[in-house]
């Protein structure tokens, strides 16, 4: 093992929106390298999981140390740590952020900042790191280096005087990445002879191995057979494996300050290795962890059911599978009488559900319905009581509330000039209050605060709509505030179906209730008896529809004793009820649920 | 459910003969019948039921038949002398009772003074005759070879044959009728007094002319008021229902269908008819191929599909309900024992569910379906079926 010199690593992140090239210079930056052979290469080697891929996002942080020799004849072990894109991981992408010293900002030259960019580019400064402006795909007809280098400067405040100019895909100008990673960034600070101090930047369950975490050492060192402490828990872990990515899993006898690489330590448990907590040395007494380390806490929740009730096993240890896997998800059992047995699921943000809905399925071949998701809603009872609401079938009963208090963010929306009446207009529909509004070049910068649960509807498909798709959307949590919220109820022929209670505002009730009740009556087949659909507010009926009843079955005439066709017939109609939920006497489609259960609006 | 205990007891008999020609096929019909496309083999066909009938006469175990029906297809293509073979070899193998009803369905468009009478000398006791009705658009869209003055006069022509007993077949809910067309209709079958009506509602049967093709129809609202039109004007006129498209005078009952509804045993011979026979390995049924020239092949090469299946007793218990639910009367929780074999216990959950609901109802051991539930029979039936996971 050659001696490591700190002053010849390199950690950094490269921030990009979807599509701007991340992968494609990732994949070229390990290929100059020599971290794998062109066998090897398999296309997007960091995107390692299939939905990434297609998607072209990244779901988990993930890291490759590749070595360098460069221009001025050193050699350099050049950290990268992949980073999730997504406002949804805006924590882990601090976590990774600030494992590093510096971070490529990667634009497309023809495309421009958008606001994810915008967001964890911020990020990036606030945490001291060192941003190298990077313009991609100036091969491209389209592209146009000065305009996006104006929009850098003048957005993000950055100084693009050494901004590089690249193709990933051709490979030109990526020599000089390297050399620019190499004479631009700062090496690492830490010290290897102080106390241990490691960032965990995430962690993640393998069937052989357990947790294996992925640590950035900031002080001292972590060797294997070594007694680790996580400092938020004081959990200890005697550690059975250190080594770096190369992206191939590379042990190594220790990882010292300034290293990245992972971490097995017998953990079965990924919540014991919590994103963002610092590891010490196990006798260690006083050592401060590191700053910023925070308990995620799911903003969005759904429900989610099997579509066969057969599948509830398999269901749930999918569940329990991805969980060891993603400390931020969380499923409580949850029974509707409409939908079965089922779990009600937290997640961090609408693309973490939807991740986790499709890999459910994919991964695990699962038929899911998901409902409409809901937020966290602060119900402050006649008591001064604070309860927390996750699901409107748990509110209080509406004579103990004093007020319910709701989720709000601070969106930035970034969009060319000529989109900003339409995305005003939107964003004042879904109850918004502006903030800002910012002109930079040909792009404008509108900042808005929204009630979560109006954005976690369908907010960014309209917001896509209406700006035909080159509106890009960030936001960040804000606070709880007062808002007038009803409760608005379904009731079949008097009976109230408790999942399909709504929240909604109260200016909203009556729309909501009539789109409510005309989407289930056009679902609903005619009976035997009139089936009455109401939408109320407490004991208030604010919109009716009736399901008129059926006359009679028109029974054919029955003839020469062969029973088996009438048989058949029955059967097949019998098939089709099942799929009915009976509520009370009255036989109800998976649809008619659905139609409120899924959409909100 | 348990296997089939002693309480089975061997139940009346009757013999279904089936003739699968007609002129023409209706474009709603889904039975076995075929067109016509050459001479009717007469002979052969009449040879290859007479075979057949000996077949599956060991079946009987010493019953004599209660009734026998001819039907199709158009039975009425075939002469007397091929209806009086039969009887005359279903006599002699089987035996037919002092009493034997013996129903002929009769296409109007063929009907004839000397035939009926032919028919009535060989034995014939009922005439059933597939009117449909008596409008000229109707009978002509739904593609009958008959008009309204042959039908009149086939019902007259059966009275002077010397028929006591006949039936009008009618449908109703066809295609563009309105409620005067089918007043007239109704009227009209109750002003020739024939002693039997069946009423049912054209359904577009799948495999059908009219499936791939769709008439328009009345809607329902029109349709429910021309079944309600029906039923009383018939009740009015003295008939009453038994049955949920069968509807007599005092005395003028088909006993030969009441045997299907009251789960009783039948023979079939001919094209695709079907069989059911109790014995003591408990309750089997079989069914003849139904292409009528591969059927006389197979007769004739003594390979014939009349090898019993034996049903289950999910299956019998839900098709003893399947028929006798259809009865106005429904059926006594004795006659489902004894005509299945198996406890009434296996039922009356179901039973008592249905009776929650408002759908059947339940006195002195009899169980029948209230007026609610005769209007959604098939709803309360598809509640007896086996759980089929």
């Amino acid at each position: 093992m050659l001696p490591r010199n700190q002053k010849k690593i390199r950690n950094f992140a490269i921030i990009a929106h979807i599509d701007h090239g991340k992968s494609t210079l990732s994949d070229r930056l390990i290929q100059m390298c020599g971290g794998l052979t062109d066998r090897e290469m398999s296309e997007q080697v960091l995107d390692s999981m299939e939905l990434e891929r297609e998607r072209g996002i990244t779901i988990k942080s993930q890291s490759v140390s590749l070595k360098y020799k460069s221009c001025n004849g050193e050699q350099y072990s050049l950290n990268f740590i992949d980073t999730p894109g997504h406002v949804d991981f805006a924590y882990e992408v601090s976590r990774s952020l600030s494992a590093c010293e510096g971070a490529l900002l990667v634009v497309d030259a023809s495309q421009g900042v958008e606001a994810q960019t915008l967001a964890n580019c911020y990020a990036a400064v606030d945490l001291g790191l060192e941003v190298i402006p990077v313009l991609n795909k100036i091969d491209l007809p389209s592209a146009e280096p000065e305009r996006v280098l104006q929009e850098i400067e003048e957005l993000i405040g950055l100084d693009c005087s050494n901004a590089l100019s690249i193709s990933a895909k051709t490979g030109a100008g990526v020599e000089q990445v390297l050399e620019s990673i190499v004479s631009s960034l700062p090496g690492p600070k830490g010290e290897e002879r102080d106390p241990l101090k490691a960032l965990i930047i995430d962690s993640w369950f393998d069937n052989y191995h357990g947790t294996v975490s992925l640590v950035r050492v900031v002080d001292g060192k972590i060797a294997k057979r070594g007694k680790v402490k996580m400092s938020s828990t004081g959990g200890v872990h005697q550690v059975e494996e250190v080594g770096i990515f190369t992206p191939k899993k590379n042990p190594v006898g220790e990882l010292v300050a300034g290293d990245v690489g992972y971490m097995i330590a017998g953990i079965k448990d990924v919540k014991a290795a919590k994103v963002g907590d610092t590891i010490i040395d196990a006798k260690s007494v006083g050592t401060t962890a590191l700053p910023g380390f925070k308990e995620e806490k799911p903003t969005v929740f759904a429900g989610l059911y099997p579509v066969n009730n057969a599948d509830y096993d398999s269901f749930r240890v999918a569940l329990e599978k991805l969980s060891l896997n993603d400390a931020s998800l969380r499923h409580e059992p949850e029974v509707s009488p409409a939908l079965g047995f089922g779990f009600r699921c937290g997640f961090l943000g609408l693309l973490h559900l939807e991740i986790i809905q499709e890999r459910l399925e994919r991964e695990y071949e699962l038929e899911l319905i998901t409902t409409a998701p809901t937020v966290l809603y602060h119900v402050l009872t006649t008591e001064q009581k604070l309860v927390k609401v996750e699901n409107p079938a748990d509110l209080p009963d509406s004579a103990v509330i004093s007020e319910i208090r709701e989720p709000f963010i601070r969106a930035r929306i970034l969009s060319p000039q000529d989109q900003v009446g339409s995305i005003i207009s939107l964003c004042i529909d879904k109850r918004g209050l502006q903030q800002n509004i910012n002109y930079h070049g040909r792009q404008v910068l509108i900042e808005f605060d929204l009630p979560l649960a109006e954005v976690v509807l369908d907010f960014h498909d309209q917001l896509k709509s209406v700006s035909r798709g080159y509106a890009s959307l960030d936001y960040e949590l804000l606070d709880h505030r007062k808002a007038d919220m009803v409760k608005l109820d379904i009731l079949i022929n008097g009976d109230r179906i408790d999942p399909l209670s709504v929240l909604v505002h109260r200016e909203q009730a009556k729309y909501r209730a009539r789109d409510l009740v005309s989407r289930m009556r056009k679902l609903i087949p005619r009976q035997m008896f009139d089936v009455a659909i109401q939408a109320s507010i407490g004991s208030r009926v604010i919109s009716r529809e009736t399901v008129k009843a059926l006359r009679k079955n028109v029974t054919a005439k029955c003839y020469g004793g062969d029973i088996t066709r009438k048989r058949k017939l029955l059967e097949k109609q019998k098939e089709g009820k099942k799929r009915m939920k009976q509520i009370g006497s009255v036989s109800i489609p998976q649809e008619a649920f659905l139609s409120v259960l899924r959409v909100g609006s | 459910m348990g296997a089939p205990d002693k309480t089975l007891v061997l139940p009346p008999l009757s013999l279904y003969v089936h003739f699968p020609w007609c002129e023409t096929k209706c474009p709603y019909c889904d039975f076995n019948s075929h067109a016509l496309r050459e001479a009717l083999p007469e002979e052969d066909y009449c040879h290859v039921l007479l075979h057949d009938l000996k077949a599956i006469s060991h079946y009987a175990q010493g019953r004599q038949l209660a009734s026998v029906f001819f039907g199709g297809g158009t039975p009425s293509l075939f002469s007397a002398r091929v209806i009086a073979q039969v009887l005359e070899h279903a006599d002699k193998q089987i035996g037919l009772q002092e009493n034997v009803e013996i129903t002929l369905e009769a296409n109007p468009g063929s009907a004839d003074v000397t035939r009926f009478s032919d028919y009535h000398s060989a034995g014939v006791t009922r005439l059933s005759l597939g009117v449909q009705s008596f409008s000229d658009t109707q009978l002509l869209a739904l593609g009958r070879i008959h008009n309204s003055l042959q039908a009149l006069q086939a019902v007259d022509m059966a009275a002077q044959a010397g028929f006591a007993h006949v039936n009008i077949d009618l449908m109703h809910g066809l295609p563009e009728q309105s409620i005067e067309l089918a007043a007239q209709d109704i009227d009209t079958a109750i002003s020739l007094e024939p002693n039997h009506l069946s009423l049912y509602q054209l359904t577009l049967e799948p495999n059908t002319q009219f499936a791939a093709q769709p008439p328009t129809l009345p809607d329902e609202t029109t349709c429910w008021q021309i079944r309600n039109l029906f039923e009383e004007t018939a009740a009015s006129a003295g008939y009453e229902q038994y049955e949920v498209s069968a509807f007599a005078r005092p005395g003028g009952h088909c006993s030969h269908n009441l045997n299907y509804w009251s789960f009783g045993d039948y023979l079939g011979i001919g094209a695709g008819a079907h069989g059911k026979v109790t014995s003591s390995n408990g309750i089997g049924r079989y069914a003849h191929e139904k292409h009528p020239r591969r059927y006389m092949a197979m007769v004739k090469a003594n390979q014939s599909g009349r090898n019993l299946k034996l049903a289950s007793a999910e299956e019998i218990a839900f098709e003893f309900l399947l028929n006798a639910l259809r009865l106005k009367n429904g059926f006594r929780l004795i006659d489902f024992s004894q005509r299945t074999g198996l406890s009434a216990e296996c039922i009356l959950d179901t039973v008592k569910n249905a009776a929650n609901r408002g759908l059947l109802n339940i006195s002195n051991n009899r169980v029948r379906a209230t007026d609610l539930g005769y209007r959604f029979l098939d709803d309360v039936i598809a509640l007896f079926l086996p759980e089929t996971d």
